[in-house]
């Protein structure tokens, strides 16, 4: 037979203490100061897990709710349908234009934000005077309300008073209104995805310059300058000192850009709303018009579920690089 | 506890001035007051308040008016009335999300994109109301039944429709040597001849809500059908789908710029209004626009209430519907406010400057307001004769929506003016087309 485990020791449970004067009591686990770092740090952690099992656990698991079912907009009562909602995307020609559009809109906008986004880091970065003032001023399309940018933008891409072939115009690049050479921004197909991926640059680039700077200004100048004084390029000092170091802020950067731009609605859908002939057509436009204004939930469910395969790698790999680098 | 401040009286003297100003506000106060009292509110209304989903109308002033009416109707019936006015493409998402939280408005309204046929389990039963409508005022339109009904039941009550003319400019025909138009022949022969002469014509070949209008206005004159009446079988796999086709390709080519591929709504009317169009196929918000911003544009500008096809004169109008949750708060004066608004229809349409065509016969009876005293606009009084709607000669059901949101038909006649051949174009507008419906039969 066992002895009794010695005094303050325990196992996982409950620990047996046997108290001076011969009282023997038990005492809970979680009394344990382990148990109690251990629920001190789950409280911590709670309100974030609440918020994200609320606000997208819930929403997730209720679109792949609608998306297995035939709900429509008025009607509560939803009959399971397996994968049939899916299996009807895959069958819609317009969805796989949808499909592609978005992939080229994503990493399309993704890379000239890239370079947009380190340029303008690396010109805030110097020094010169009224440095504060226009690192405020570069985010003033991040922060304008979407619609009223858009707005803009679509008068500015106006086929008959746009002010950009008004400029080209008179500088002799492009010929009158009417001529085969004014450009129709948001009616020749390349043009029309080229200008809503233009203002989705134009609209985020600032915050990957944000990003970019707030990684760059954390670097040690003295690194800087020794790899200076050992006769490292520009490129080199970029590529091989300042990227590897400020990795882990670029990688979040990127992988919030991929999803905000990847489920962007609202410069496309006010511009073009898709159009003409699906040119500039993505995926959360066709899931809008098909599952709210066309009233077939399911099936635009399932249509911007599609979206969720897309993401979830390249958020996987960009955090799991993240992790390596961290240990 | 009262306080005794309150039983104050004042014995101010009335002189000249405020005696005019007192017994004028009376006067107008009465007048309006005998205008809304011709249809007095049950009395179970007084305390109530109603709360209507509206769009935001092409034509401002008639908001305006809406507002001020539904404020003195409600003074006089002792409702408190709110109306919350939203773009008319955001009502959809409003009503999907009214309907999940089964909480919201009164009552709304549906603006171009009929959502009886989704919602009407969920709405109130306003055949009592439809009918009596029909009775006082001659019966309605045919075509508008099916926005409204749902398996003869009256889910919804229409209001009015957007008539979607012919706006052509005078002075351009006659410069030249054409006469007054009157089928699609005489506006591609114009748009031929005058696009040399810097004055090209216009229809939108996009995603927007005219382009919809516009190419199922030109298919119908043509004799093409989205379905058979029973909107059962679908029917744009056809001879007459091939050759609207064909004549949208050649008036592209001949009559059009390519800018037409990128409009929105309101690009016909700036087209118009700016002096370029020698002709578009839109809305009289066009012409009101162009009276507002270029008179001498204006002065020239004719309507003709739809071109003549080789088979019909049809036009396709824009629908606009009312409707009633089920869990509204306040039915009963929801009804009466639909019932005073269809009483006071001639100042509605004066209101909207001739913009609001009514569904209901006997609102025909010239003059109509807004239209019967404007020699150019006098022939639209007879729209009613020639106006139809989307999923022609079927019903709006919400396949029939689905085909509209997700601009099928546009996409057709784009992709036939880019170059792509009539055959595949229709063969892949029919498989779209027979996808939605499927889906819809199957649920």
């Amino acid at each position: 037979m066992a002895g009794l485990p010695a005094a303050g020791s325990s196992r996982s449970g409950a620990s047996l203490s046997v108290a001076v004067g011969g009282r023997v009591g038990v005492t809970s686990w979680w009394r344990t100061p382990t148990a109690r770092r251990f629920i001190f740090g789950y409280t911590l952690l709670a309100p974030a897990v609440l918020y994200v099992a609320l606000l997208v656990g819930v929403p997730f698991l209720f679109s792949l709710y609608l998306a297995l079912s035939d709900a429509s907009v008025g009607d509560p009562v939803a009959r399971f349908v397996g994968l049939d909602n899916f299996k009807a995307a895959l069958e819609n020609a317009t969805f796989y234009v949808a499909l592609r559009n978005s992939l080229v809109f994503t990493f399309g906008a993704a890379v000239m934000k890239g370079l947009l986004g380190t340029s303008l880091a690396f010109l805030l970065v110097q020094p010169f005077k009224g440095r504060t003032v226009v690192r405020a001023l570069i985010v003033i399309p991040f922060t304008l309300p979407i619609a009223v940018s858009v707005l803009g933008w679509k008068w500015m891409f106006d086929s008959q008073f746009s002010v950009i072939n008004w400029a080209l115009s008179h500088l002799g690049l492009i010929g009158e209104f009417g001529s085969e050479s004014w450009p129709v921004w948001l009616g020749q197909p390349g043009l029309a995805l080229l200008s809503v991926m233009f203002v989705n640059v134009w609209r985020s680039f600032p915050f990957s310059a944000i990003v970019l700077l707030a990684g760059m200004t954390s670097v040690a100048p003295e690194i800087i300058e020794a790899a200076k004084v050992d006769g490292a390029s520009f490129m080199q000092r970029f590529r091989m000192i300042i990227v590897p170091m400020i990795a882990p802020i670029l990688f979040i950067g990127a992988a919030f850009d991929t999803v905000f731009t990847l489920s962007d609605l609202s410069i496309v859908y006010l511009l073009t709303n898709g159009g003409p002939d699906g040119a500039t057509e993505i995926l959360p436009t066709l899931a809008y018009n098909t599952g709210i204004r066309g009233g077939a939930l399911g099936r635009g469910a399932a249509i911007s579920l599609f979206l969720f395969p897309l993401l979830l790698p390249a958020i996987a790999i960009l955090l799991r690089t993240l992790r390596r680098r961290q240990y | 506890m009262s306080d005794p401040h309150q039983v104050q009286s004042d014995h101010h003297s009335v002189d000249r001035r405020k005696f005019l100003k007192l017994t004028g506000t009376g006067v107008v106060g009465a007048s309006l007051l005998t205008m809304l009292d011709a249809r007095q509110a049950p009395a179970q209304l007084k305390g109530t308040s109603l709360r209507l989903l509206m769009w935001s109308h092409f034509v401002p002033a008639y908001d305006v008016w809406l507002d001020d009416f539904a404020k003195k109707w409600g003074e006089t019936n002792g409702v408190k009335v709110r109306i919350d006015h939203m773009p008319h493409l955001e009502l959809p998402a409003r009503y999907a999300a009214e309907f999940a939280a089964g909480a919201g408005h009164d009552l709304i309204y549906f603006v171009g994109q009929i959502l009886t046929g989704h919602y009407y389990k969920n709405l109130i039963d306003l055949s009592d109301l439809a009918n009596g409508l029909g009775k006082k005022y001659g019966g309605w339109m045919e075509s508008s039944k099916s926005g409204a009904q749902v398996g003869g039941t009256w889910y919804g009550v229409p209001d009015f429709f957007i008539a979607i003319p012919m706006l052509w400019r005078k002075d351009l025909f006659d410069s030249a040597g054409l006469g007054a138009p009157d089928t699609w022949e005489d506006f591609r022969k114009a748009g031929r001849i005058l696009k040399a002469k810097g004055h090209p014509t216009g229809m939108p070949f996009s995603h927007c809500n005219d382009a919809n209008h516009n190419w199922r206005s030109l298919m119908y004159c043509y004799g093409a059908k989205e379905t058979d009446p029973s909107g059962q079988t679908i029917l744009i796999d056809s001879k007459e789908t091939r050759e609207a086709l064909k004549f949208a390709k050649a008036m592209y080519d001949e009559g059009m710029t390519p800018e037409v591929f990128s409009w929105d709504d309101a690009s016909d009317n700036r087209y118009l209004a700016s002096g370029v169009a020698c002709w578009v196929h839109d809305a009289i918000s066009a012409y009101r626009t162009t009276q507002d911003t270029n008179p001498k544009v204006f002065e020239h500008t004719y309507v003709l209430p739809e071109a003549k096809g080789p088979v019909a004169r049809l036009n396709m109008g824009e629908p606009n519907v009312w409707a009633i949750w089920k869990f509204a708060k306040n039915v009963p004066a929801a009804k009466e406010f639909i019932q005073a608004i269809a009483d006071h229809q001639k100042e509605a349409m004066e209101a909207s400057r001739g913009y609001n065509m009514p569904f209901l016969r006997n609102q025909y009876t010239r003059p109509m307001p807004g239209l019967g005293g404007d020699p150019k606009l006098a022939a639209l009084q007879e729209q009613d004769k020639i106006t139809v709607f989307f999923g022609n000669p079927g019903p709006m059901t919400p396949a029939a929506q689905e085909v509209l949101t997700t601009f099928i038909i546009p996409d057709m006649f784009t992709k036939v003016a880019r170059g792509v051949p009539v055959e595949d174009t229709v063969k892949w507008a029919t498989g779209e087309i027979r996808r939605i419906y499927a889906k819809h039969k199957a649920s």
